[in-house]
């Protein structure tokens, strides 16, 4: 139950974004001419609209998410709302002060200690030099980094780097604190105690605005979605419905390297992936999984017709489009003569053994022998986590199996799982 | 999906206190930039602190660099072209008085062009009036010249050559020297965001106005038809300036020299702020 002065302070609306939009301008290197005049003499220039027509509106204390594939426009849109770069079209009205926390450690400088990064961040961040002094044993005990607040960030963990930007974002004490896919670096210790923090911020009348990939947190945080497609503002309204349109957007997407071979058009194919759903080994949903953990992956079919030797497959790609690992049922000897109908086949990885970063799937249907391919759609993404594991330690981490030979020595060739205790 | 016909009235929009729009260049600008003072001093305090980090002898380097700067100009003005010093002036004075504004306009030149490129994460993920970074590193330079003028000080004690009552107009030229870094580097910084030529013409147009400037010479020996031309040049009547005020009138300040370098840094400054406003809403998609 609500008293009617909150009901009052709930209803002021604090953004309203009126057909917002954002055009950049592409341009494309000059092709050589195929009849051997060296360049066509006309610059080519393509528009791209990230973000067209977006209308909405905030009310002070409302906890809003944005969701959306990758390119839908939910960086740009945060991007308008905090005022770094200008609508092509619309406008946007605030009333309030705004903190972003568009990037982890933003204007972190590597050789500063942490103690200087505070005040300098802080002050990046629109908090005056009082302000900052006021706020810093809090900034620092919510960080959970007091003894390392001399010690240069260069040093620090991604995790310990997180928490601190996190830590001075979140006491600006904004009136409107904007977040961008920025928690999924740190662990889910903290994670949690952030979204805690949120909830405390918005119950405060502070209102918020997050976007992530992240959907269980988006539920759990956020009363309501916004859910944006190629620019455009699809959905407006409860997280659960805005998530399952998101889903199905993702779902319906054909991997563009199996439409050119089977065809754009998903409706032809013999057999589609309605949506695949990422879990962990007790099945429970996640977007986000620790180096090392199992992942549960049940892709939800629906055949048209007869499909012979069904053979599914799950690829995981990074950022890049670079392929790191796919599973294949055929390969792993599962398969059945013949399919039909709808059902679902699930998937149960071994240790995940990828680096920390943003994965997307990928999934489908081959045959037996991987001649005929009958569909490739785009599965969700998802994080692999690890403080330590990045892109500088290659695609994979495999343990290895090490042998100390130490000249003269005679334990030489023996493997060494670890020093021996007292062994000198 | 909900359709909504939002009409705002006068009242309602009146409720709001930031509008954001295209072409509207924030007119609360001014404000923010009063809001935002104490960036001014973080980042100078960042630059200066992050600067010296991992030196063996620190921020000595603030001194020993302008020292050795004027015992080589000393040297060659003085011994290998054998220019003459006017009056009773210690050439090593000449040479200092007039390197302590050069060497401040030509470290804040080249720091505010490359300010922003340099700050490029900020200016990409962060709101706040750019107008400060440029500046911020013009301030930076400004401390280094403070430090340079003490040596200064030392060495007029040293030669035993004190100053007059022009002492007390040293801070018009430091305004002006002040003044003219800040203008061509607000042109320079916004210009490098667009046409990162400007990186490489940058150290060109340092290393060439040394020559144009009076730092190793004296004015006076620029032939007479040339001079109103040569005083276009806003460092001429800083650097006269600068003689004029520290060695007691014996170096010589033609007035059209200071007038020129008023109104030009005058232009440079309002073109500048002009320019840099007008091109820095699409700072954060070209940089």
């Amino acid at each position: 139950m609500r008293t009617s002065s909150e009901e009052n302070r709930m209803s002021d609306v604090v953004i309203r974004a009126e057909a917002l939009g954002k055009r950049y301008r592409i341009s494309h290197r000059r092709e050589r001419r195929a009849d051997g005049s060296p360049y066509d003499s006309s610059p080519k220039h393509e528009d791209f609209w990230a973000l067209r027509d977006v209308s909405f509106e905030v009310k002070q204390g409302e906890a809003l998410g944005i969701i959306g594939r990758n390119g839908a426009g939910k960086s740009t849109l945060l991007k308008l709302l905090s005022r770094i770069t200008e609508p092509t079209e619309g406008r946007a009205r605030i009333r309030g002060r705004v903190a972003s926390l568009l990037e982890v450690g933003t204007g972190f400088h590597p050789e500063l200690t942490g103690r200087e990064n505070v005040y300098l961040n802080g002050s990046i961040l629109g908090m005056s030099k009082a302000e900052i002094r006021k706020k810093f044993d809090e900034i620092v005990s919510f960080a959970e980094i007091a003894q390392f607040l001399d010690t240069p960030v260069k040093r620090y963990s991604s995790g310990m780097y997180v928490r601190l930007a996190f830590s001075v974002a979140a006491h600006v004490e904004p009136e409107i604190l904007v977040v961008d896919e920025v928690l999924a670096v740190g662990d889910v210790a903290f994670q949690r105690k952030c979204m805690d923090y949120m909830k405390r911020l918005a119950r405060n009348g502070i209102t918020i605005i997050l976007v992530s990939h992240d959907l269980f947190a988006v539920k759990t945080m956020c009363r309501r979605v916004l859910a944006l497609s190629a620019g455009r503002l699809k959905f407006d309204g409860l997280p659960a419905e805005g998530i399952d349109l998101y889903e199905k957007d993702s779902r319906l997407e054909a991997d563009p390297w199996a439409a050119g071979i089977i065809g754009e058009d998903i409706d032809q194919w013999p057999i589609i992936i309605r949506f695949v759903e990422l879990l962990d080994a007790d099945g429970s949903p996640r977007t986000v999984y620790d180096y090392g953990e199992r992942m549960r992956v049940r892709i939800h079919y629906e055949s048209r017709k007869p499909v012979r030797h069904p053979n599914f497959y799950l690829g995981i790609r990074r950022p890049d489009n670079v392929v790191c690992c796919s599973y294949s049922a055929a390969r792993d000897g599962v398969t059945v003569p013949s399919l039909d109908g709808s059902g679902v086949i699930e998937l149960l990885t071994p240790p995940l053994r990828l680096v920390s970063d943003l994965y997307s799937t990928y999934a489908g249907v081959w045959d037996r022998e991987f001649k005929n391919l009958y569909c490739g759609q785009i599965g969700p993404n998802f994080h692999v986590r690890d403080e330590v594991l990045n892109q500088h330690f290659g695609v994979f981490h495999v343990p290895g199996e090490w042998r100390w030979g130490v000249n003269g020595h005679k334990n030489v060739g023996q493997t060494l799982v670890r020093p021996a205790a007292g062994a000198d | 999906m909900q359709e909504q016909t939002i009409i705002p009235t006068k009242a309602e929009s009146e409720r709001f206190d930031l509008l954001i729009e295209a072409g509207r260049g924030a007119k609360n600008y001014w404000r923010d930039l009063w809001r935002y003072r104490e960036l001014f001093y973080f980042l100078a305090w960042r630059d200066i602190l992050v600067r010296y980090k991992q030196t063996a002898i620190g921020i000595a380097w603030a001194l020993v660099r302008p020292f050795l700067t004027m015992l080589v100009f000393t040297f060659i003005f003085s011994r290998v072209a054998k220019l003459p010093a006017p009056g009773s002036v210690p050439y090593a004075l000449l040479v200092f008085a007039a390197m302590l504004p050069w060497q401040f306009f030509s470290t804040a030149l080249s720091e505010a062009s490359n300010s922003l490129i340099g700050n490029s994460n900020l200016i990409s993920k962060v709101y706040f009036p750019r107008l400060i970074v440029p500046a911020g590193s013009v301030i930076t330079s400004f401390v280094d010249f403070l430090i340079t003028l003490g040596l200064m000080a030392g060495m007029m004690v040293w030669y035993g050559f004190l100053p007059d009552w022009r002492l007390l107009t040293l801070p018009l030229f430091m305004a002006l020297a002040f003044g003219s870094a800040f203008g061509a580097g607000l042109w320079l910084c916004a210009l490098n965001v667009r046409y990162r030529d400007f990186r490489y013409i940058v150290p060109f147009i340092v290393q060439f106005g040394l020559y144009l400037s009076p730092v190793g010479f004296s004015s006076n020996i620029v032939p007479e038809g040339m001079r109103l031309i040569y005083a276009l040049n806003p460092m001429v009547g800083v650097i006269d300036g600068f003689r004029w005020a520290l060695l007691r009138g014996q170096s010589p300040l033609a007035g059209y020299a200071l007038i020129a370098s008023i109104l030009v840094t005058s232009v440079l400054c309002l073109s500048g702020i002009w320019y840099f406003r007008r091109t820095e809403k699409t700072f954060a998609d070209i940089i």
